[in-house]
């Protein structure tokens, strides 16, 4: 039994690419790597919550890649040339079709010239994440969930980046509640817009952002972080798995039965290509006929499934 | 315009404009020939009157006449400047300094005017019209420093003597406003002796004596013909009586009077401004808008008229909302006017509780509406404001003009500060209380029916009192019955009007249940003949308001006693809990928590005992008794959110479906903008078997605009299957399989509907 491997990206059309990927796992070959880094939390309370928070990644991070892609830096337990020596590793042993996702996980500061991540001993700051993520070839993913973390949007933008920060500049320089939200996202299936069971760094994205905003309104509070992203792969970049990995079985049946179903996801995209220059009945008409045909597979899917079960 | 402070400094500097009339100074300046011209202006020989002014500006005079004259031709930035020169040639001249502190009083700069009116104290420190000036502005300001200026005048024959009469008239004025008509009587008595001795216009006094019949119910006063024989164009015979119309409630005999100022004075920029504001409280919004440009034409510097034209701008971001969408004969119309961002989430229940109040009251005290309700509801505090007073900073969450309602709206406040449901209910009270009277209903009355009703019919029953409002009873605060609408009108001390209001409740709470719920409609009716509060008491309840008083105190001490000796002892082993919850110590916390309860169970506010009792009882594992805490805490009307979502999941787990949903029904009139709470609301409802109800609640958490839409739909889409409308459920699927294709509840669902559907044509 094996689990799938993890979502691929850069194909053709990125909202076919998810639909491809998800059912069509042989396709996908790359590794997933996942660097957690817990910063010093200052006071108790802070130090609880990013415990926490790191422990859910580490979990998340599990239902994607295997526990020895998962690398974590808990904090106090290292020291920034710990961390500078385990990116260069990484840059060796990486792939180009490999993807990085790193999260910074703490309290930052910026005095206008050099952002800095409050670790034990000297800081992480943004020459070190710069010169450590530049040396890597692949794909990467950068979330930095703390205070001043918008000052890193600058210096670490690059095309095969995608960065998420809880705040819009290195001015906004109160702790954030961002992390605690965008970490909730990665086990929340209201989290999972499209439902396909797969959080996407997007899909967490948009609801922290909506939850930091909602928190600040609804207690009548001048808003103190407002979280960005930039980059271009967040819907594309998976960032947990919302319950259990279907095995996977060789059955031919079963196969076929994919095979069918992701044409007809296929054919959903295209339909939704095609919607402004039709009129609401006729998509309306032709969505219902695809839905149709689409739940009947799942349905023959999920029975076919049981039967390879019971067979074993 | 979204701007809502007007902020005004020293403005004049810079602008001329064409101000309203220079107003009367009873002396406050002596030159002959200024008085000339002001003699002119006073009698309403307008054209001559500003003759005589452009030749005095020729004349030579003192900078100071010559800024008397700038003023009275409306030239405020002349008048400014050469006042400041006057100042600087006699810097030890306090008549000048004087005056120009009345400058800027008139074009509402009172902070700039009360230091110029400190520095002609200092240069002589018993300047009667410096005196009389400070006075002016700090009663503007509702504030009791004002006695301190006044005393003198009303004291010490020795003063000015028009700067005396002028005392007197502010004395009347205020009394009158407090309704004290004796102490008015004595006051304008005193002002026209003064007044008959001298060569002032007695045009104030008119206007006073005025207002003073009005609220004897003498709607056309001898003195109007008076004033208007001695300046048919002094509007302040009809505005300052229309006043009276206003703290009394009587919008539209206001708007009639205000009309009458404007046609006879057109430049009355005063008159102007309350005729568009009192237009607004009637939903007359073109005609409203109509003065309120005119008073800016004549006034700019208003910032009541400035802040209500931005407000009337800003109702582009308002949506009208019918019920009934079309009219039909024999049902009320009911409109609510709420922001486009929340109107189709708080559209339903404001609908539904305004039907269900009109329902209550209309039974209860034999009165049925004749007029559409509007109900508006704000989600800026401070445009609540504005719509209500025409200026921030007021602390109430809603008012009542009649028909018209206005009012905070949920998101104005964080949750847990206020429940929006049982503020509009307090103000559907407000709307039968003052339209069953023709608004003679006394202030105390008002808010006692509708504070009792929120606390015996509203959405969230309960008694619900302050802690500060049971430190006033220990301190014996509370008014007698027949000087009750004093502590709404002129409050004496920081928490005197929100006491006032729950002692207001208490009289009806203690009417009703002493002689009757008929007795407490009889009380209302006696207000519309007229009687005011010491014979509707003595005529309807047959006792003397004193004797009322004594049998009140005994019922609040029936009902408190206890309470109050108790009091400081319940605020000690308030702060031990505090300490006790930093250091978590749960069996201490449950001791605590459960003396305060026997001391004072009602109490419901945030830091109430029972939420301390629940968490304890809860972390040291007993959770059953941790949900009785919080069920009492929610049948005392107790409407903190968190605590009664964490009741609810509780309720909910125990298989108590039907109660977890009536208090997820309380959170809604709290925090009706949380969308998890209608999802799991409506998920509790359909599992009862209560779809309609289910439906509601999915459309509002739809319309919450959620990250998570495909749920929504398919929620809306459950719930229109369970009350049998396929063809809806199906459109609800495809909405939400469009976001999310493989969603496979979704799948299920409309598979199912399909099957059913081809079962029943082959059937």
């Amino acid at each position: 039994m094996v689990a799938p491997p993890a979502l691929e990206f850069d194909l053709i059309n990125p909202r076919i690419t998810v639909l491809l990927t998800m059912f069509l796992p042989l396709l996908a070959a790359a590794e997933l790597q996942v660097v957690v880094i817990e910063g010093l939390g200052g006071e108790e309370r802070y130090a609880e919550q990013f415990a926490e928070q790191v422990v859910a990644l580490e979990s998340a991070a599990s239902s994607l890649t295997t526990s020895d892609r998962i690398r974590i830096f808990r904090s106090g337990d290292f020291a920034r040339e710990t961390v500078v020596g385990f990116f260069a590793e990484l840059a060796e042993a990486l792939q180009a079709d490999d993807r990085l996702a790193v999260f910074l996980i703490g309290h930052g500061s910026y005095d206008d010239h050099e952002y800095k991540f409050n670790i034990a001993g000297p800081d992480l700051t943004d020459g070190d994440l710069y010169d450590m993520l530049n040396e890597i070839n692949s794909g990467q993913l950068l979330i930095n969930t703390g205070s001043s973390s918008g000052a890193l949007a600058d210096r670490l933008k690059s095309d095969e980046r995608t960065l998420i920060l809880a705040t819009r500049s290195g001015a906004e320089r109160h702790a954030t509640r961002f992390g605690h939200y965008f970490v909730a996202a990665l086990s929340d299936g209201s989290a999972d817009i499209d439902k396909n069971r797969l959080v996407t760094a997007e899909e967490a994205y948009e609801f922290a952002a909506r939850q930091v905003a909602d928190y600040y309104e609804r207690n009548g509070q001048l808003a103190t972080e407002h979280p960005k992203i930039e980059g271009e792969h967040a819907a594309r970049f998976s960032l947990a798995r919302l319950g259990a990995a279907q095995p996977v079985r060789e059955d031919s049946q079963l196969r076929i039965l994919i095979g069918q179903r992701d044409a007809v996801n296929a054919e959903i995209e295209d339909l939704r290509l095609r919607r402004d220059g039709m009129t609401p009945d006729a998509y309306q008409a032709e969505l219902l006929n695809n839905m149709l045909e689409l739940a009947t597979l799942e349905e023959d899917i999920e029975r076919r499934e049981a039967e390879l079960a019971n067979e074993r | 315009m979204n701007v809502r402070l007007a902020h005004f400094s020293l403005a004049l500097i810079a602008v001329a404009f064409a101000a309203q009339a220079r107003d009367i100074h009873y002396g406050a300046v002596q030159h002959p020939d200024l008085l000339d011209c002001d003699q002119l202006q006073w009698r309403g020989q307008n054209d001559e009157a500003d003759a005589c002014y452009r030749l005095l500006l020729g004349k030579d005079v003192p900078p100071a006449i010559h800024a008397e004259a700038a003023w009275a031709l409306g030239d405020l930035q002349l008048a400014n400047r050469l006042f400041r020169d006057a100042a600087a040639l006699q810097p030890d001249d306090a008549s000048i300094r004087v005056r120009w502190g009345d400058l800027f009083s008139e074009t509402h700069q009172d902070g700039e005017a009360m230091t110029i009116y400190r520095e002609a104290l200092d240069a002589d420190s018993g300047n009667a019209f410096a005196l009389l000036g400070s006075a002016r502005v700090l009663v503007g300001g509702f504030d009791d420093e004002a006695n301190t200026y006044l005393e003198p005048l009303l004291t010490d024959a020795s003063k000015d003597a028009g700067a005396r009469a002028a005392a007197w008239l502010i004395v009347a004025r205020v009394s009158l406003e407090s309704s004290n008509m004796a102490q008015a009587a004595n006051a304008l008595d005193e002002a026209e002796a003064i007044l008959e001795s001298g060569d002032w216009p007695p045009l104030e006094l008119y206007a006073l004596r005025a207002a003073a019949d009005l609220l004897n119910n003498i709607p056309e006063s001898r003195y109007t013909a008076m004033s208007l024989e001695y300046n048919p164009g002094y509007g302040g015979i009809y505005a300052i009586p229309a006043h009276f119309y206003v703290i009394t409630r009587r919008y539209r005999s206001a708007i009639d009077m205000y009309q009458r100022a404007v046609d006879i004075e057109p430049g009355l920029a005063t008159a102007h401004e309350e005729l568009g504001i009192n237009l607004l409280r009637d939903n007359q919004m073109a005609r409203a808008r109509k003065h309120l440009e005119a008073a800016y034409d004549v006034d700019p510097f208003s910032p009541a008229t400035v802040n209500t034209l931005r407000l009337l701008d800003s109702f582009t971001d308002f949506e009208l909302i019918n019920d009934p969408d079309i009219p039909e004969i024999g049902v009320l119309p009911v409109t609510l006017r709420l922001h486009r961002d929340e109107a189709a989430v708080i559209a339903p229940y404001a609908i539904k509780m305004t039907r269900e109040s009109i329902a209550e009251f209309s039974r209860r005290y034999g009165f049925e509406l004749k007029e559409p309700v509007i109900i508006e509801m704000y989600p800026d505090h401070e445009d609540f404001a504005v719509r209500t007073a025409g200026m921030p900073g007021i602390g109430i969450l809603g008012a009542t003009f009649g028909y018209v309602v206005a009012m905070d709206s949920p998101s104005s406040r964080p949750p847990a500060e206020f429940q929006w449901g049982t503020t509009l209910w307090h103000e559907m009270a407000h709307v039968f209380t003052l339209e069953a009277t023709n608004h003679l209903v006394p202030r105390w009355f008002s808010e006692g029916v509708s504070v009792f009703e929120e606390w015996r019919s509203g959405p969230n029953p309960g008694v619900r009192i302050p802690m500060s409002v049971y430190n006033a009873m220990k301190e014996d605060l509370f008014l007698p019955i027949a000087e009750l609408d004093e502590g709404f009108v002129r409050p004496t001390y920081d928490e005197q009007v929100i006491v006032s209001y729950m002692q207001a409740g208490l009289v009806c709470m203690y009417i009703d249940e002493a002689y009757g719920t008929r007795k407490l409609k009889d009380v209302l009716y006696a207000f519309k003949e007229g009687m005011l509060t010491g014979d509707a008491i003595s005529e309807v309840l047959g006792i003397s308001p004193s004797d009322f008083d004594d049998d009140f105190a005994d019922f609040v001490d029936r009902e408190h006693g206890s309470v109050l000796v108790n009091l400081e002892e319940w605020h000690r082993t308030q702060q031990s809990i505090g300490q006790r919850l930093l250091e978590e110590d749960w069996e201490s916390i449950v001791g605590l928590a459960g003396h305060m309860i026997d001391i004072l169970p009602q109490y419901i506010e945030p830091d109430s005992p029972y939420i301390a009792m629940a968490k304890a009882k809860e972390e040291l594992g007993f959770h059953s008794d941790a949900i009785q805490a919080l069920e009492q805490y929610w049948h005392n009307g107790g409407y903190d959110p968190a605590a009664l979502t964490r009741l609810s999941g509780w309720l909910s787990d125990a298989d108590r479906a039907r109660d977890a949903i009536e208090v997820l029904q309380v959170v809604n009139l709290v925090d009706p903008l949380d969308q998890e709470l209608h999802g799991n609301l409506g998920d509790l409802l359909l599992a009862e078997q209560r779809p309609d109800e289910a439906l509601l609640e999915y459309q509002v958490a739809l319309a919450l605009n959620p990250h998570d839409k495909a749920t929504a739909h398919y929620r809306i889409a459950r719930a229109h299957n369970a009350l049998g409308d396929r063809e809806a459920s199906q459109g609800q699927l495809l909405l939400a399989l469009d976001v999310a294709p493989n969603f496979r509840p979704a799948q299920r669902l409309l598979l199912e509907l399909m099957r059913a559907d081809s079962g029943n044509e082959h059937n």
